[in-house]
């Protein structure tokens, strides 16, 4: 059981309505195209209506409207912040020395907070993590300088278009094919978490719909 | 008609009696004693808050183990405050608590609702995470603990593509170095949260299938608990069986056909 349906009427409903569209999108596998785009379009419309009534709902009304209306003194940063939107809105026709540094200060501002918290939050406690300390013992060890070597070598391998020597070009290539084994066990990943998903549904129609599952 | 052959066979698998040959469950039990270990080590009446950000197209794979975890923590005694900071994770975080009040748990859970903003919404809520209108015991618990995540005890994120448990460790640690995360996800994140296992970033992370297994297996069930059940081994490897055939047949035609321009 999936747990999301009642066992009411609604709730026999629902199954059925999933059951339908589970079904509806198999049917591409036998060649299917029409009921696949419609329902391909039934998805596009059911998100944008939920996304902007979550919009509606979350964002504009509590933190935005709300707050200009009943109490607009206490929420000074709200006007420059609606100015912002008014200029991003208006960018097709706004002068490009109007549009371009509220651009500029809205990417500089999102990559700082993102980067920022990549170097806090990954870079530095992964090297950290990295650093190669010989009271682990051995397999801690070899552990560590295999981690370096491969780092070092998958780092060689996105030398593009410098001079390299021989040395450089043998160890890029190396790290090439360290990358793509990292790919294709990436891909063994994803190809599991596909397959779960697809048992899953299947699961689905003979538990949930037809019963046959205990 | 491959796709078709590919889900007949799984049906067919998935109808067959479950044998103890075929085990999905992972036998190394670290990493699911790791997470029983943390929820075992909560102080009666903890307060937990779950991120629930996982996708709707990749929800179905940790289903089961997302719902054992709810069911450990709520057996130990805990409290659990849902948060979302992506859209998708808010439908399923509302589901979820639908079910959960249906159960008889709504008394232990609080819904603390979407937050706008992805990770600037999720670094604004380190410092508030209740909403105004947010009510009820557990609410109310927090409110007189700060309001803030620094309220909780343990953090349980489940993850998803749009926002995964990097997004907390990179925005929320720093600010809160004292946080203890745990983090539940699909296998294809895997590769990305693991480091920060080995770390101690993460306390205990579940991102593989048979490792999720293994965890709701260890964990008993109740008998309301029936909406627990964790993906059957036998068509898992029906179709692992025949993405390798197909695989394999496709390197083996790619050879084939490269064979005479090599010899030529």
């Amino acid at each position: 059981m999936n747990g999301f349906f009642t066992p009411d009427l609604v709730g026999g409903l629902g199954t059925w309505v999933a059951v339908l569209l589970t079904v509806g999108v198999w049917s591409y596998a036998v060649g299917e195209r029409t009921i696949f785009r419609l329902l391909q379009l039934l998805l596009a419309g059911l998100a944008t209506g939920y996304l902007a009534l979550l919009a509606i709902h979350h964002v504009l009304l509590p933190r935005l409207l709300v707050p200009l209306v009943t109490d607009a003194p206490n929420h000074p940063l709200l006007f420059p912040a609606v100015a912002l939107v008014a200029v991003m809105a208006g960018a097709a026709w706004l002068p490009r020395r109007v549009v371009a540094p509220v651009a500029a200060l809205l990417v500089a501002g999102v990559a700082a907070f993102a980067l920022g918290g990549a170097i806090v939050g990954t870079l530095l406690p992964q090297m950290a993590a990295a650093l190669i300390d010989p009271a682990t013992g051995g397999s801690g060890v070899i552990d560590g300088f295999v981690a370096l070597a491969i780092t070092i070598l998958v780092l060689l391998a996105f030398l593009h278009g410098s001079p390299r020597g021989r040395f450089v070009q043998r160890g890029a290539g190396i790290g090439r094919w360290l990358l793509i084994g990292g790919i294709g066990a990436w891909f063994g990943f994803l190809l599991v978490s596909r397959l779960s998903l697809l048992v899953d549904r299947v699961a689905f129609l003979l538990g949930d719909w037809l019963g046959l599952l205990r | 008609m491959p796709s078709l052959g590919l889900l007949l066979v799984l049906a067919l698998a998935s109808l067959l009696p479950a044998s103890d040959a075929v085990q999905l469950a992972n036998p190394d039990a670290t990493r699911s004693d790791e997470l029983r270990g943390v929820v075992a080590g909560l102080p009666p009446n903890a307060l937990v808050l779950v991120g629930f950000d996982p996708d709707l197209g990749t929800y179905g794979e940790i289903r089961a183990t997302v719902r054992a975890a709810l069911d450990d923590l709520i057996a130990h005694g805990a409290r659990l405050a849902f948060v979302s900071f992506t859209p998708e994770g808010r439908a399923l975080a509302a589901a979820e608590l639908d079910r959960m009040r249906r159960a008889g748990q709504g008394a232990l859970i609080a819904d603390l609702g979407f937050v706008a903003g992805s990770e600037a919404g999720l670094v604004r809520s380190v410092a508030d995470v209740v909403p105004a209108d947010a009510v009820g015991a557990v609410a109310d618990s927090i409110r007189a603990r700060g309001g803030a995540m620094g309220a909780f005890t343990l953090v349980l994120v489940v993850s998803g593509g749009d926002l995964s448990a990097r997004s907390w460790i990179e925005q929320v640690r720093p600010r809160l170095p004292s946080i203890s995360l745990v983090a539940i996800a699909p296998t294809f994140l895997e590769p990305e949260l693991a480091p920060y296992l080995r770390s101690g970033q993460l306390h205990a992370l579940l991102a593989t299938l048979r490792d999720g297994v293994a965890y709701a297996n260890a964990v008993p069930v109740d008998q309301s608990a029936v909406t627990r059940r964790p993906i059957s081994a036998l068509p898992m490897l029906a179709g692992m069986l025949l993405a390798l055939t197909l695989m394999g047949g496709s390197a083996l035609r790619r050879l084939a056909r490269g064979a005479p321009r090599g010899a030529g």
